[in-house]
């Protein structure tokens, strides 16, 4: 309970962004090199070239450590990072929460279908889950990305513009679907194979029934182990895309893009980098303790496992 | 031993006086120089890119080559292959070369009359990018356009193997067709050299080095050519390092570090912003910082809102503080800012700047109430604009602040950087819808119409294809009439043409079809062993004429 | 047995079409990412382009350009490069693999050795205060995106500890080749092998606690006890026995993935040739012919370790073979 708590301070403190960058007088989303702040009295620029031998180089201002005053520094457009830290923040857990709602409804759909009626359907869905399966999870993001990201989607009505968050929804959503779906299947499987369900069918219950009153609410335990893992994973994942470029589009951020951003300020100005990263690690450590925990309580024999990356 | 040596040079000196420059001691050793990633084929007549056309310089020859000399001099076009000149009939139509006998390909093969024949016509075999854009004017081109495979050059180019006599004959007169022959793609290979493109197996070639081993994924190790003799110290002069490795795949903070730590002689690419601050500091004197015939621009879509209105894009190019931008390219030392479209030291350059705060012929500062006021007046505000960037640091960065800069002036910006290898083709297909980007140029050979024609000719202009350099789509009558009337009277006045190039300039850079942002300077950080460094603006930094031991 | 072998192959034929296909039509389906342009070079004229097109077949209908495509990859092997021209992929592919292999290989090494310790003396002292700190560490292993951990791995090797005496060995970026100097090779690997091994002895250290765990509660376990077998010995051959079934189950999938190219994070960031920074490259570059090939090549590993875990668990779990 206590990871938990710490997770949704993390997410209220995220979700206050906006409130701290009015308070800090700050706009995280729009270019400011040549903004001026004063720094104990002393007035100095956010961004600044060198004084010295060839003048090389626009460097940022590093951290001040006083709050509302670029506590962490500027990033190379002189905006506030820590302003952008927790609007990336909330982008980073919004991604990842909507990805995981979407994964755990598809899995469950694919697994319940699969699962329970069997034959064909099963064997179509199953040989499709194959395919994702194998193919290795950050090349089928980072392929889709690649092409979504320059042109967007269309599907029917549906058009996603390519800068959109819900573009890295849909690509994480989608690649994690066969981590959830297998295990869902095997659990309707066996489930329709036992007593009560048979009984059921035996006394002639419709298969709409049997699904909503005798097996979703046993797969649902697993449903809810998953929702703290997946949501851990996704964070991890998101990141990644968004380090590689082609996650979350400038000037909107997310820990990711802001980790990106650093890699490039990583010699100098170390901390652009390093404070998203301890923020995933500790939101993801936070979940991670939480699903643990919740997995000990309501499934303690599962073969639930965390994935890979 | 010391007498020994000071009677080797003495010999030397009076045997080949051209030699005297020549510094026999810093003869030998080995060239590292890294790169990112290699830059595709090592066909010559196919690579378009600065980074082998740089390589080249010691490999191939031409007909005619750019003098191997540091600074504007490089500019200057030298016989190479060629005993001379050649000499140009009245009609500026016919020109005639003397090949220069005796000299050898690395392969051990006499270049002959042949080997010029074959190679002019390889240009068209392979499809060169710039097969239909430059030597398009060779007469029977047209035919070796359309049916590559069986392309003869019929009634262009001809020869005489016994007097080494190549007569080149073109369907008008071209003020730049030197220039052209001696590009790269223009360089004379053996006559059997197979007619498409060779991709990683190279070439052999008759300059003073030859590439041995090519691996895209790793590296390029070039050699001295065992045939190799100097014949003119201007065209293709003998190089200092026995050896020049390039190797590829590091990142360019591991380039900089290899650099530092003397583990490489010199990087590609441009330093990050990050590294500047430390470059310039603790190690300066390992700096070259030159500036380039290039400019950094962001052509604006003259066909669709809201850059289909003038004002609209006369905005743009007040509110851009250019100073800014220089500052993200790494400061006033690495760029300067610009408002036209020919660079500084092009031939045609005129300074002149309408967009800035006190009209002036240089930039001063933006001037954001104007800007705002035009885009009130073109009626377009509050439109939708995406900028497209290249997703590198510099570009990146500089479309973030563009963004942020047309939302200041009203319009609803959002940016999307593209990988560079999709953004480069992505912004000139009209069907992609692109409104703004962007993006460089970088000249091929020192004529203004290389910019202005190329970049704002309507010739340059196919809709639909990724293929269509003109990115702003502007195609203005009047000003196509006064660039083919310059290119007419280059031939036969280029002072009086470069002064018509100049007002061209002027009548571009008032339509506005692009912002121009600014000119960039090279850094070329090199190793503490690196000696005699020397730019040459048309192909940069002469690799062989540098030492390390 | 020979029917279930054919079986499996014939699944791991069928996934492997799928994916190409999938991976065709990613890549062709979608406008802007029209090869030809970019091959032909800046300011191609028309002419030159549709000269080009032709060529490299662009022009032909898809299936035959995939059936082309197939044929160059399995048959003849010489399928080139759409970026640099005439670069035969099938052999740039298998020039990587050493770089993968000696990657996955080495960071495999810690994780099994560092897993098993952790695991085994996690679960010995387990509800006690080392089982919780050493579990706590595990989940911050498993916690940390690969690719920070790498970036903050270089910030100290390459900047901030450069020239002090604990971090100073460390050679710059890139792969040393295990033939050109055995010790460049090892002191090259040694910071991505920590980096990439990190996830996984957390990942494995907890998975082999838990079921070391849970086979402490067998019965046999109780049997052994009653014989009075010392508890190290019991914990250390019979408990830890069982226990390596998940273990190894793991390992399979992992390694194959990792070999695969999913170690394409850690090669990135370390600057390592691989599979991974191949792949990596090519869709930088939407290189289709060299993105096909490691994705088949990628997927290929993934399928074959799922067979190889599937014999593995036969042959180590006696309730699976008995029955």
């Amino acid at each position: 309970m206590a990871a938990l708590s710490v997770f949704v301070l993390i997410l209220v403190c995220c979700a206050l962004a906006p409130v701290y960058a009015s308070w800090a007088g700050v706009d995280p989303f729009r270019s400011t090199l040549d903004a001026v702040i004063i720094v104990n009295g002393v007035e100095q620029p956010v961004m600044e070239l060198p004084k010295t031998g060839l003048a090389l180089g626009f460097s940022p201002i590093g951290p001040t450590w006083q709050p509302g005053n670029y506590f962490l520094g500027a990033d190379n457009q002189g905006r506030d990072v820590m302003a952008r830290l927790l609007y990336g923040g909330l982008n980073s857990i919004t991604i990842a929460g909507i990805a995981t709602i979407l994964t755990l409804a598809f899995a469950t759909l694919l697994g319940l279908v699969a699962g329970f009626y069997g034959g064909l359907a099963d064997t179509i869905i199953s040989r499709v889950l194959d395919v994702l399966w194998a193919f290795p999870v950050y090349l089928l993001a980072i392929s889709l990305s690649v092409v979504m990201i320059t042109q967007g989607i269309r599907l029917g009505p549906v058009e996603i513009d390519s800068g959109s968050l819900a573009l890295p929804i849909f690509i994480i959503g989608l690649i994690y679907i066969p981590y959830v779906a297998r295990p869902v299947r095997g659990q309707v499987m066996s489930l329709r194979q036992s007593d009560f369900v048979m009984a059921a069918i035996g006394l002639g219950a419709s298969p709409g029934r049997i699904l909503r009153k005798d097996i979703l609410p046993n797969v649902s335990t697993t449903l809810i182990v998953f929702v703290p893992i997946m949501l851990a994973l996704n964070m991890l994942t998101e990141s990644a895309l968004s380090f590689l470029s082609i996650g979350v589009q400038p000037p909107n951020a997310s820990w990711g893009t802001i980790i990106q951003d650093g890699q490039s300020l990583l010699y100098t100005r170390p901390w652009v980098a390093l404070a998203p990263g301890i923020m995933i690690v500790l939101s993801v450590l936070s979940l991670n303790v939480f699903g643990d925990g919740l997995r000990d309580a309501l499934d303690p024999k599962s073969r639930v496992k965390l994935g890979r990356g | 031993m010391k007498k020994l040596l000071l009677a080797t040079s003495a010999a030397l000196v009076l045997a080949l006086p051209a030699w005297a420059e020549y510094k026999e001691e810093h003869r030998g050793g080995t060239m590292r120089l890294v790169a990112r990633s290699a830059a595709g084929t090592v066909d010559p007549h196919i690579n378009y890119t600065l980074q082998y056309w740089q390589i080249y310089q010691g490999l191939y020859d031409g007909l005619l080559a750019f003098k191997k000399a540091a600074g504007e001099d490089g500019f200057t076009k030298v016989p190479d292959l060629a005993e001379a000149m050649p000499e140009v009939s009245a009609d500026g139509k016919t020109y005639t070369f003397k090949l220069r006998p005796g000299i050898k390909f690395s392969n051990g093969q006499e270049v002959t009359t042949k080997d010029v024949v074959a190679s002019l016509q390889r240009i068209f075999k392979v499809s060169s990018p710039t097969a239909g854009g430059f030597y398009s004017v060779i007469v029977g081109a047209d035919a070796c356009l359309a049916e590559p495979a069986t392309c003869t050059l019929e009634g262009g180019v001809s020869a005489d193997e016994a007097t080494g006599v190549i007569t080149i004959t073109l369907t008008r007169p071209d003020a730049e067709f030197l220039d052209k022959l001696a590009l790269p793609h223009a360089v004379i290979l053996p006559a059997d050299t197979p007619a498409q493109d060779v991709g990683t197996a190279p070439v052999p070639g008759t300059g003073a080095y030859m590439i041995s081993a090519y691996d895209p994924n790793s590296g390029m190790t070039m050699t001295r050519n065992p045939h190799f003799k100097v014949w003119s110290e201007d065209a293709q002069p003998d190089g200092y390092p026995d050896v020049i490795q390039y190797d590829f795949g590091l990142t360019d903070e591991a380039e900089v570090n290899a650099v530092m730590n003397g583990e490489a002689d010199w990087m590609y690419d441009q330093p990050p912003a990050d590294r500047l601050a430390e470059i310039g500091s603790t190690y300066a004197d390992q700096v070259h910082i030159t500036p380039l015939t290039a400019w950094w621009y962001a052509p604006m879509n003259t066909n669709i809102p809201p850059f289909d209105n003038v004002k609209a894009r006369q905005a743009v190019n007040f509110a851009i503080d250019r100073n800014a931008l220089v500052n993200l390219f790494g400061g006033p030392v690495l760029a300067s800012p610009v408002c036209q479209v020919l660079p500084p030291g092009f031939p045609g350059h005129v300074p002149y700047c309408p967009y800035t705060k006190n009209p002036d012929q240089v930039w001063s500062a933006p001037d954001l109430e104007k800007a705002r006021a035009l885009v009130e007046e073109s009626g377009t505000k509050g439109q939708k604009v995406t900028v497209i960037a290249e997703d590198t640091a510099i570009s990146k960065a500089i479309g973030t602040y563009m963004q942020s800069v047309l939302t200041d002036i009203g319009y609803d910006a959002e940016v999307k950087p593209l990988s560079p290898n999709i953004q480069f083709t992505y912004i000139q297909n009209t069907s992609n819808n692109v409104q703004i980007s962007i993006t460089q140029w970088y000249q091929d050979y020192p004529a203004a119409s290389d910019f202005l024609n190329i970049l704002f000719g309507c010739a340059s202009f196919t809709p639909g294809s990724d293929s269509s350099i003109n990115i702003a789509g502007f195609c203005d009558k009047d000003i196509q009439a006064k660039m083919d009337e310059a290119m007419l009277l280059g031939v036969t006045d280029p002072e009086a043409a470069n002064k018509m190039w100049a007002d061209i300039d002027r009548a571009v850079t008032d339509a506005a079809p692009m912002a121009a942002l600014f000119t960039p300077k090279r850094i070329d950080f090199v190793s503490k062993r690196v000696g005699n460094f020397q730019f040459n603006n048309q192909f940069y930094w002469m690799v062989s004429q540098s030492w390390v031991q | 047995m020979v029917f279930a072998i054919l079986q499996r192959l014939a699944q791991m034929v069928f996934v492997m079409v799928g994916i190409s296909m999938l991976v065709f039509l990613i890549f062709f389906a979608t406008p802007g990412v029209d090869p030809a342009a970019r091959i032909a070079g800046r300011n191609a004229s028309p002419e030159v382009l549709e000269a080009v097109r032709i060529s490299f077949g662009f022009d032909q209908p898809f299936y035959i350009q995939y059936l082309t495509m197939m044929q160059k990859i399995f048959v003849t092997g010489d399928l080139t490069s759409f970026v640099n021209r005439g670069w035969k992929v099938v052999p740039a592919v298998l020039d990587t693999i050493p770089v993968t292999l000696s990657l996955v290989f080495g960071a495999a090494v810690l994780w099994v050795v560092f897993s098993v310790i952790i695991g085994v003396v996690a679960a010995a002292c387990r509800d006690r205060w080392p089982d919780k700190l050493l579990m706590i560490l595990g989940l911050i292993g498993i916690s940390m995106p690969v690719y920070w951990l790498g970036e903050v791995m270089n910030l100290l090797t390459q900047s901030r500890f450069k020239d002090t005496w604990f971090l100073g060995w460390v050679p710059p970026l890139g792969y040393v080749p295990f033939s050109e100097s055995p010790k460049g090779w090892f002191l090259a690997l040694v910071i991505p092998w920590i980096t990439l091994s990190i996830l996984y002895i957390g990942l494995y250290a907890r998975v082999l606690r838990a079921s070391i765990t849970e086979a402490l509660q067998e019965d046999y376990i109780r049997t052994a006890r009653a014989k009075g077998l010392s508890e190290t010995r019991i914990l250390l051959v019979h408990a830890l026995r069982t226990s390596l079934i998940a273990f190894v189950t793991l390992f399979g999938l992992d390694f194959g993935a990792l070999v695969g190219g999913s170690a394409l994070l850690t090669e990135v960031v370390f600057g390592l040739q691989g599979v991974g920074k191949l792949t990596y490259d090519a869709l930088q570059n939407l290189d289709l012919p060299v993105i096909m090939t490691t994705v088949l090549y990628a997927s290929f590993f993934v399928v074959m370790a799922n067979a190889v875990v599937d014999v593995v668990y036969i042959l180590l779990d006696p309730r699976v073979r008995s029955a």
